[in-house]
């Protein structure tokens, strides 16, 4: 079953305190966001629960959610890799590199490991081309990678 | 209130139109077409599609024509190379991975892409790759398929189901490329309405499960007809084939539907060819039921009767009529019972009510128009679907209110911003209170008086002085009332609320009498009543009917179905002729009038399927019913419409019965069809002297408003106080009965019937949702599953009607609907 806990109970209240009442569906992204922050993903359980929140139907909240590639529908690892590919990741190398890292972690990419530890994702432009190449561990950016330095990441990743 | 107007040119065309429409409507007022995909006039404009490009004078890009108002002076352009170009652009966009499935798709011959590509489609591709594949058959609900490739994504379905149904079950998922028409976690889209998404997907993305590759669509045989399901009476559309029905597809009447239809009104039709149905006459000798002719069936009826009534006086013989059957068939019944027979023992209904109104006669239109709409006993939802929808469009889209009083809780009270709820069974009490509110706050006008309001009823004083001030502060209000699920004399109480609330000194009232049954108004019209003749013509009116049907007309009061089956159990009533109705599942107590029906000397059962009643007849006579019958209906708006024919009968119609029956009395029958019928009952009827073929046949005509009679104020009976709980049988809309049977394709619809309990009374009887319970009385007993919700106030139980093989109505043992209820 899925529960809201205490702590986001806490950031529910503020997050409806910015927007009035008729308009609370309009709190939809931030409950998505927040219910993967404290889940990992966004489950069907959860979905409902949101849709009894906000007064919308859950089929409404999945089609939003399923809108945005970012919110999962699926369990997914502790840490997320959001590996970009875009044009100028791409001509500093970031093929090889995401392909180094696939086979670090042994998953394929879009996979997440057996021990649900990493999840590899293939991402469109993060907005930081002027580091590329260029991945994302969860909210941390990690830039100019090469491969000693994806080692290094990882190996400090707990 | 006059409209504002704009006036703007298309195309050098000058067009008027209200100030807010659109430019793809304001040019269909002169005749152009402006092509579209996502735009449907009863929804939001979206422009998704980007098919209706054009140009407007002094915008400097294609403007879409769904979106923008028209405005004084705007020039558009629909024709010009620059508007063609653009459209070929969206429309190449459009096809390049549409399927070429036109040759064995559904929608093939009334597509809009086919049509919109005709016009518009360039006459090769130019895309290179493989055209992308999907998902061909997505089976959204029993009866409803997805073509996922044929999906052009305009998203008429998902803001239908928003806007309209309300409910937001039918959604876009993975909007984009990849994006996908669903549910959520892929449970079925079964909604009561889900059908219309058919209608209105412009593509054959959206099909009917049951009519899917069945036949083309330019083979059917299509008849203008109406739904015969409820007292909404939708207008819909027969498409047959080699005399068998294909499918059902709505066709618009804003007076009445507004363009949609319910479910039961699209796929509820299996009944026009079950193997219920009863094809020949029968006559019973010695036991055994065996096979006539016409002739046969009818001159037993009528030398059987004459009998009766030469040994025992007309006033042995009754007519128990159908508030299903069409104006046509009851006004001949009545006639052959009154001049005929020579009796008023004529009824089609287990409730109380009269004829007419003290104020006007509303339309569904006019719920659109009224600041409030009063929603009294009534719950749409199952009982008339289509007033669901006009009233959820009213709420939602019109910013009109809804304030609802009612025994049992209902999907309206979401849209309601008051919602009462009374004991059951205090529904007079309850009534009188609420008109009592009025009066006072209107220092006038008589209600009756009532004591102990708030312990009978469950409702404080001042809730109703709060209901009161909002009907009276309303500009218009629309009073709309379920004469069916009151009890006692309750109608005559809302009758002279009604009254009372007519006195205010602004504004203006009506009300909608919202018997769920298809013709009820129809019947009551039609002067199917033992205290009333047709046009609501009182039996005290005696001059009137000596007038209009001669000296010999009989002007004593008839028994009630009611007093009918107490005469029939005593022996005083001999014969009975029952038309269209099966009183022993559908009305209260059906036990006894089985036992009542059993002692009759003479039944005749004249009906479209075998039913209890028909069981014990000794005359059996089919009636063709809905889908083959001819003629005219009165919805619950007072609309008068042609309900036609879709289907051949390989029997007669029932006028041509009710004239071999009326002959056999002596009385002139030289009817043609049943037009002629209608003819010389607008001659007879008071209210339907302007219905005929011409005026009835496009969107049908209102009849005028009868009044009622002013009669003193009624007096109001406090409920007994009983041992055990009070029943309420609550409407379902796709009940298991002899017209949705179990082979209907709306099966999966049909649900056990639950007991659902107040929790107060749950947790004195220690009873849990899901537990089995039974709820008895008498002899009768039905072991159900209990849910324990507020749906009504302690002291009562629902159970719903959800089907014929439960006797839900025989649990209906005396007047207060008394019941135990035991865990099992
Ligand atoms: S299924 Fe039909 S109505 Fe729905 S989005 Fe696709 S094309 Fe439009
Ligand atoms: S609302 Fe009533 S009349 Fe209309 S389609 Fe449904 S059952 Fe038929
Ligand atoms: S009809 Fe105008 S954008 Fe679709």
């Amino acid at each position: 079953m899925f529960a809201f806990t205490k702590e986001s109970e806490e950031k529910i209240e503020t997050i409806l305190a910015k927007y009035p009442e008729e308009r609370k569906m309009s709190a939809l992204l931030p409950f998505l966001t927040l219910t993967q922050r404290q889940e990992g993903w966004v489950s069907p359980e959860a979905m409902v629960e949101i849709g009894k929140r906000l007064d919308v139907s859950p089929a409404y909240v999945q089609s939003v959610c399923s809108f945005y590639t970012m919110y999962f529908q699926y369990p997914a690892g502790k840490y997320i890799i959001r590996f970009c590919h875009n044009i100028s990741c791409y001509l500093n190398g970031s093929d090889s590199l995401l392909d180094y890292l696939s086979k670090k972690l042994n998953v394929e990419v879009g996979g997440t490991t057996d021990d649900k530890k990493f999840s590899l994702i293939k991402e469109e432009c993060l907005a930081e081309c002027s580091a590329a190449p260029v991945m994302r561990v969860n909210d941390d950016y990690h830039v100019n990678l090469t491969k000693e330095s994806i080692d290094k990441i990882i190996d400090s990743l707990k | 209130m006059e409209k504002e107007t704009v006036t703007l040119t298309i195309d050098g065309k000058t067009a008027t139109v209200p100030k807010g429409t659109n430019v793809v409507d304001a040019a269909k007022s002169v005749g152009i077409e402006i092509p579209i995909f996502c735009y449907h006039e009863k929804m939001l404009r979206l422009g998704c599609c980007r098919m209706c490009l054009v140009e407007v004078e002094k915008m400097p890009k294609l403007m879409t024509a769904c979106t923008i108002d028209a405005t004084e002076g705007m020039v558009v352009k629909n024709d010009t190379p620059k508007v063609v170009k653009g459209r070929q652009g969206v429309l190449e966009f459009t096809l390049l991975n549409h399927p070429l499935d036109c040759p064995v798709c559904d929608k093939g011959g009334e597509c809009p892409l086919q049509d919109n590509t005709f016009n518009y489609g360039a006459g090769d591709t130019r895309m290179e790759f493989k055209r992308f594949n999907n998902v061909k058959k997505k089976e959204l609900s029993p009866v409803i398929t997805l073509d996922r490739e044929r999906c052009i994504a305009c998203q008429r379905c998902t803001t239908y189901s928003e806007v309209i149904e309300g409910d937001q079950a039918l959604v876009m998922h993975n909007r984009g490329f990849h994006n996908d028409i669903g549910t959520f976690n892929d449970q079925p889209y079964d909604t009561r309405f889900s059908g219309n998404v058919v209608d209105i997907c412009p593509v054959g993305a959206l099909t009917n499960s049951i009519f899917r590759f069945q036949a083309r669509t330019w083979d059917l045989d299509n008849a203008k007809t109406l739904c015969a399901h409820c007292g909404c009476n939708c207008n819909i559309e027969f498409g047959a084939r080699e005399n068998e029905l294909m499918r059902v597809v709505s066709r618009q009447n804003d007076a009445v539907d507004d363009g949609w239809i319910c479910d039961k009104g699209r796929f509820g039709y299996e009944f026009v060819s079950s193997k219920n149905r009863i094809l020949e006459p029968g006559i019973r000798k010695d036991g055994e039921m065996n096979v006539a002719s016409l002739d046969e069936a009818c001159d037993e009826t009528v030398s059987k009767l004459k009998t009766i009534i030469e040994e025992h006086g007309p006033k042995s013989v009754g007519f128990i009529g159908s508030p299903f059957a069409s104006n046509e068939e009851l006004y001949l019944y009545q006639k052959l019972m009154r001049l005929g027979v020579g009796t008023n023992n004529i009824d089609h209904k287990s409730y109380d009510d009269t004829p007419g109104l003290p104020v006007a006669h509303y339309d569904f239109t006019d719920i659109e128009s009224s600041d409030l709409t009063v929603l009294i006993a009534s719950d749409p939802t199952e009982e008339l679907p289509i007033l669901d929808l006009r009233i959820k469009k009213a709420v939602t889209r019109l910013n009109r209110n809804l304030i609802v009083l009612n025994d049992q809780k209902t999907l309206m009270d979401k849209y309601a911003s008051l919602s009462l709820r009374y004991n059951v069974g205090s529904d007079g009490v309850a009534l009188a209170g609420l008109a009592g509110a009025i009066a006072d706050s209107l220092k006038q006008g008589e209600a009756p008086k009532v004591e102990k309001l708030e312990k009978t009823t469950g409702i404080k004083p001042n809730s109703f002085k709060d209901f009161a001030e909002k009907m009276i502060a309303a500009k218009k209000v629309c009073v709309i009332y379920n004469p069916a699920a009151l009890t006692g004399n309750s109608v005559a109480i809302v009758k002279n609320l009604l009254s009372v609330l007519n006195q205010k000194p602004e504004g203006e009232c009506g009300a909608i009498p919202a018997a769920p049954a298809t013709n009820a108004l129809g019947a009551m019209d039609m002067g199917i009543l033992p205290d009333f003749y047709p046009g609501g013509v009182s039996l005290s009116d005696d001059s009137k009917i000596k007038e209009v049907w001669g000296e010999s007309a009989p002007t004593e009061k008839g028994f009630t179905t009611c007093e009918m089956f107490e005469k029939a159990a005593s022996g005083d009533l001999k014969a009975l002729v029952v038309f269209r109705s099966n009183p022993i599942v559908d009305f209260p107590g059906g036990d006894k009038i089985e036992e009542a029906l059993k002692k009759v000397e003479f039944l005749v059962a004249h009906d479209m399927l075998h039913t209890e009643t028909t069981a014990l007849a000794h005359v059996v006579i089919p009636s063709v019913g809905p889908g083959f019958d001819e003629g005219t209906t009165t919805n619950i708006g007072g609309r008068v419409q042609y309900r036609r024919k879709g289907l051949k009968a390989e029997s007669f119609p029932d006028w041509r019965v009710l004239a071999k029956l009326l002959s056999g009395f002596e009385i002139e029958a030289k009817y043609l069809d049943s037009f002629t019928v209608t003819a010389e009952l607008a001659k007879k009827v008071s209210g339907y002297e302007e219905i005929r073929r011409g005026s009835i046949q496009k969107e049908g005509k209102t009849r005028p408003a009868q009044a009622s009679v002013n009669g003193k104020t009624p007096e109001v009976t406090s409920p007994d106080s009983i041992d055990g709980f009070k029943l309420r049988v609550s409407e379902k809309l796709f009940a298991k009965d002899k017209i949705l049977e179990s082979e209907s394709a709306l099966a999966h619809h049909f649900s056990e019937p639950k007991a659902i309990l107040n929790s107060v009374d749950a947790k004195k009887l220690g009873i849990k949702s899901g537990d089995r319970v039974k709820v008895s009385s008498g002899n009768r007993g039905l072991s159900v599953e209990a849910e324990v919700e507020d749906s009504c106030n302690p002291g009562a139980v629902v159970v719903s009607n959800a089907g014929d093989e439960y006797r839900v109505l025989a649990l209906i043992q005396d007047h207060n609907a008394t019941v135990q209820v035991s865990k099992e």
